[in-house]
């Protein structure tokens, strides 16, 4: 029996599997082209910066093309002692022409981001070439390591090694105070300069402990806000509201004049007699401060979240639940937090993932423990334009999150979550 | 990649340029110092030349001008900037070179432009606008006794109580070494001579952090220049390290018990830049030439209390003391450069900073985490 008597037919005589093809390809094109403008929209936002940012953030061809004969030359070097003539002359020849094409400033802004003191030394080599002073007849590691003190430590030569491949993972290793050694191997920075670490267990444990709070402090308000009448759900829910209408800044500064030790919160505190006024609690400009402030600014976002959940659960469950028996706790605990659960997931996420990022606010209250992650990219971007390593810090910020992602999904699933 | 960037880059650019083809932009920090500025002498060249001169706000740094300069769509003629990002955008190619004594005009007795600068320009794209100081000040309310020196800031015994300090290591540390008693010899050598070496930095380094750590003392760190008055007044600490504009705005403005005091003071600067390949390069680089002349500087200086970088500037004001804008406060000795002020200083070194900041600012931090 052959397949082709069995095919049943259209009208028109094409087999109706095709045309029933047909239909979904246009209704799926048809799908497509809704959804086309959202998907533009989401590449040129989203996926295209974050691959710009990836390749900014390997892509040091720029020095790779600077000194060419400097690199092949230092090829057969060990990195331990000073480098030979060869090296010395072919840096000069590259350096020259960098001169001619009035680069060299390129290059000293580059190298000075391997190691810092470079800028110096080589604006001085620049104007020993523009004056004519270098006897290119005469030994150039002489007349090179004479011009600055720096120029004679075998340190400088290493970085400038380091610099050789055209693309390198180096930025990411500097985000966790690494780099990569005259072996090749991976090493740990000088002690007193490892700082990116200590900024990154402080942003996550800020970002932890905020969010903690936010849900202490928000689960009960969210549960009032769900069931007290409309009336007086409404009036509250502005309160909760206007904070979120009020500038950053604002907020921020009011919670300086709140908590500071000459603040309004200590004088209310001495006029009690709860401390003595040489003795008043400091609340400000350390992590207390950074906690308070950023709290409160969150607060919302984790109580709109859950108010929303709440909402939908009925009232008659937790009588359900007493009624079959359990006491208050019992059918709380049981049967109406497990239904809040993703409303829990929505504001954890939310607020974990906008503390990860926040900068002003700590800077402006946490006084020495104020500097995050955050800020040091900022400082990057801005300052040193070192925008490769600003590109990996924050790619490495954006994993940190996914992560975080991945382990709530593990751990509640992402179906859980509810935003609304 | 690249040249999608500079295609949405230049689209986003595309429209702000339209609006602004005829005037000459010029990027400044904003509130009160921008207002100095567009009063002392923006809106005076801008009659004089018959050109329209706009004021934009930024925050500082060059990352937008390079972001418009990769996009090959450049909106800013002239940027306020400090001096190591004059550096930078000369070595980065971003900013035009200058001929000092040919751009610039000469002082009213004749010295060259060049002759004429209160410091030396830190790069050939710089032109001085104003210079401010670091200095410190106290609330005479709350402080038994009058400081008088650097070395009053750091000394807890005799003036306890907290300190204010700048929450970078940008001035700390060569005031930390002021105040241990190294001499700053002239315009400071002698202190970045020492922040060379290693020990030096060191030495810096304890010295804040025994301020920091000292029952009788402590550390409060500010980060926007609103600040330090705010402290001072509400009594929160009783010395902070500013910017002596905000200082000088609190006691004239506000009439703040505040004392300034000038020794051990870093002198700063603020340049401004003319942008390589700007919407309209050739009438900025006029309105620069004469925005940077004696007369003009010395208008900026009727509104702030930031001295003009031009020496002969001073002696306009000196001669129509009472020169700030309320007609009855003389301005020269609120000057970070009057002769009063200048018997103990050091002059921020741009150089300095951009070659090491990247690295003591990684100090600086690792040290704040170990209070």
């Amino acid at each position: 029996m052959s397949s082709e008597t069995n095919k049943i037919l259209t009208t028109d005589g094409i087999p109706l599997e095709e045309s029933l093809k047909k239909a979904e390809r246009k209704n799926k094109i048809k799908a497509f082209l809704l959804v086309c403008p959202l998907l533009l929209f989401l590449i040129i936002t989203y996926v295209f910066p974050i691959g710009e940012m990836f390749t900014r953030s390997i892509d040091d061809k720029m020095i790779t093309n600077m000194l060419p004969n400097t690199f092949k030359s230092m090829e057969s070097w060990d990195g331990q002692d000073m480098p030979e003539e060869s090296v010395f002359e072919n840096f000069y020849i590259d350096f020259k022409k960098l001169v001619e094409n009035k680069e060299h400033g390129k290059l000293a802004q580059r190298l000075n981001k391997e190691k810092n003191g470079f800028n110096t030394i080589l604006k001085k080599l620049f104007r020993q070439i523009q004056r004519n002073k270098i006897d290119e007849s005469g030994s150039f590691k002489e007349q090179i390591t004479s011009l600055h003190k720096r120029f004679n430590n075998v340190e400088y030569w290493r970085a400038i090694k380091r610099t050789a491949p055209p693309y390198t993972m180096a930025k990411y290793l500097k985000g966790m105070d690494l780099f990569i050694d005259e072996n090749g191997g991976i090493a740990q920075v000088e002690e007193d300069r490892r700082i990116h670490r200590i900024l990154w267990l402080r942003t996550l444990e800020i970002a932890f402990f905020v969010t903690v709070f936010c849900f202490l402090m928000g689960y009960p308000i969210a549960h009032l806000l769900a069931t007290l009448p409309m009336k007086y759900s409404n009036l509250l829910m502005i309160c909760v509201l206007l904070p979120f209408w009020t500038s950053l800044l604002v907020r921020t500064a009011s919670w300086m004049i709140l908590l500071q030790q000459q603040g309004i919160v200590n004088d209310f505190f001495v006029m009690i007699g709860l401390v003595s006024d040489d003795n008043r609690p400091e609340m400000m400009y350390n992590k207390v401060g950074t906690y308070v402030a950023m709290t409160q600014i969150l607060l919302p976002f984790m109580v709109l979240p859950l108010y929303s959940v709440m909402k939908t659960i009925s009232p008659s469950l937790m009588r359900a639940g007493k009624s079959l028996g359990g006491t208050p706790f019992v059918a709380f605990w049981k049967v109406y937090f497990p239904l809040t659960i993703p409303g829990i997931g929505a504001g954890c996420l939310l607020v974990f993932i906008l503390a990860i990022g926040y900068y002003i606010t700590p800077a402006l209250v946490g006084g020495a423990s104020g500097t995050l992650i955050s800020n040091q990219i900022a400082y990057h971007m801005k300052t040193t334009l070192d925008w490769s390593f600003a590109s990996a810090m924050g790619l490495m910020l954006l994993t940190g999150v996914l992560v975080v992602y991945w382990i709530y999904n593990k751990l509640v699933g992402v179906d859980n979550i509810k935003l609304g | 990649m690249k040249k999608l960037t500079k295609l949405f880059l230049a689209l986003s650019f595309a429209l702000s340029i339209t609006t602004s083809a005829f005037a000459v932009t010029v990027a400044s920090w904003g509130g009160a110092y921008t207002e100095s500025q567009k009063l002392g002498y923006g809106d005076p060249t801008a009659a004089k030349l018959g050109i329209e001169i706009n004021w934009v706000d930024y925050s500082g740094g060059l990352s937008e001008i390079k972001a418009q300069k990769e996009a090959g769509a450049i909106t800013w003629d002239i940027i306020d900037v400090f001096a190591f990002d004059t550096i930078n955008g000369c070595d980065e190619g971003i900013f035009v070179e200058f001929d000092f004594d040919k751009d610039f005009p000469a002082a009213p007795d004749g010295t060259p432009a060049s002759k004429d600068f209160f410091a030396p320009m830190p790069s050939k794209c710089a032109v001085g606008n104003i210079l401010y100081s670091w200095n410190y000040a106290y609330n005479k309310n709350n402080v038994k006794g009058t400081p008088k020196t650097i070395k009053d800031f750091f000394n807890t015994k005799k003036f306890p109580g907290k300190r204010a300090i700048y929450k970078s290591a940008l001035t700390n540390l060569e005031i930390a070494l002021a105040a241990d008693g190294i001499k700053p010899g002239k315009g400071g050598e002698k202190i970045y001579k020492a922040l060379e070496t290693e020990k030096g930095v060191q030495r810096a380094m304890d010295k804040i952090k025994a301020l920091c750590t000292d029952p009788q003392g402590g550390c409060v760190f500010w980060s926007a220049g609103a600040q330090p008055p705010e402290l001072l007044m509400s009594g929160e600490v009783v010395m902070a390290t500013g910017w002596n504009g905000r200082f000088f705005n609190a006691i004239v403005g506000e009439g703040a018990p505040l004392v300034q005091v000038w020794d051990g003071q870093g002198l700063d600067y603020e340049y401004f830049a003319l942008v390589k390949g700007g919407p309209n390069e050739a009438d900025a680089k006029k309105a620069l030439a004469m925005m940077t002349n004696t007369e003009m500087l010395a208008g900026s200086a009727k509104y702030i209390a930031y001295a003009p970088y031009r020496i002969s500037s001073l002696d306009v004001i000196k001669k129509n003391e009472p020169w700030y804008k309320d007609g009855k406060t003389e301005m020269m000795p609120a000057m970070p450069t009057a002769p009063d002020n200048t018997k103990n200083y050091f002059l921020v070194d741009p150089f300095f900073w951009a070659d090491n900041g990247t690295e003591l600012g990684e100090k600086w931090e690792a040290m704040k985490a170990g209070l």
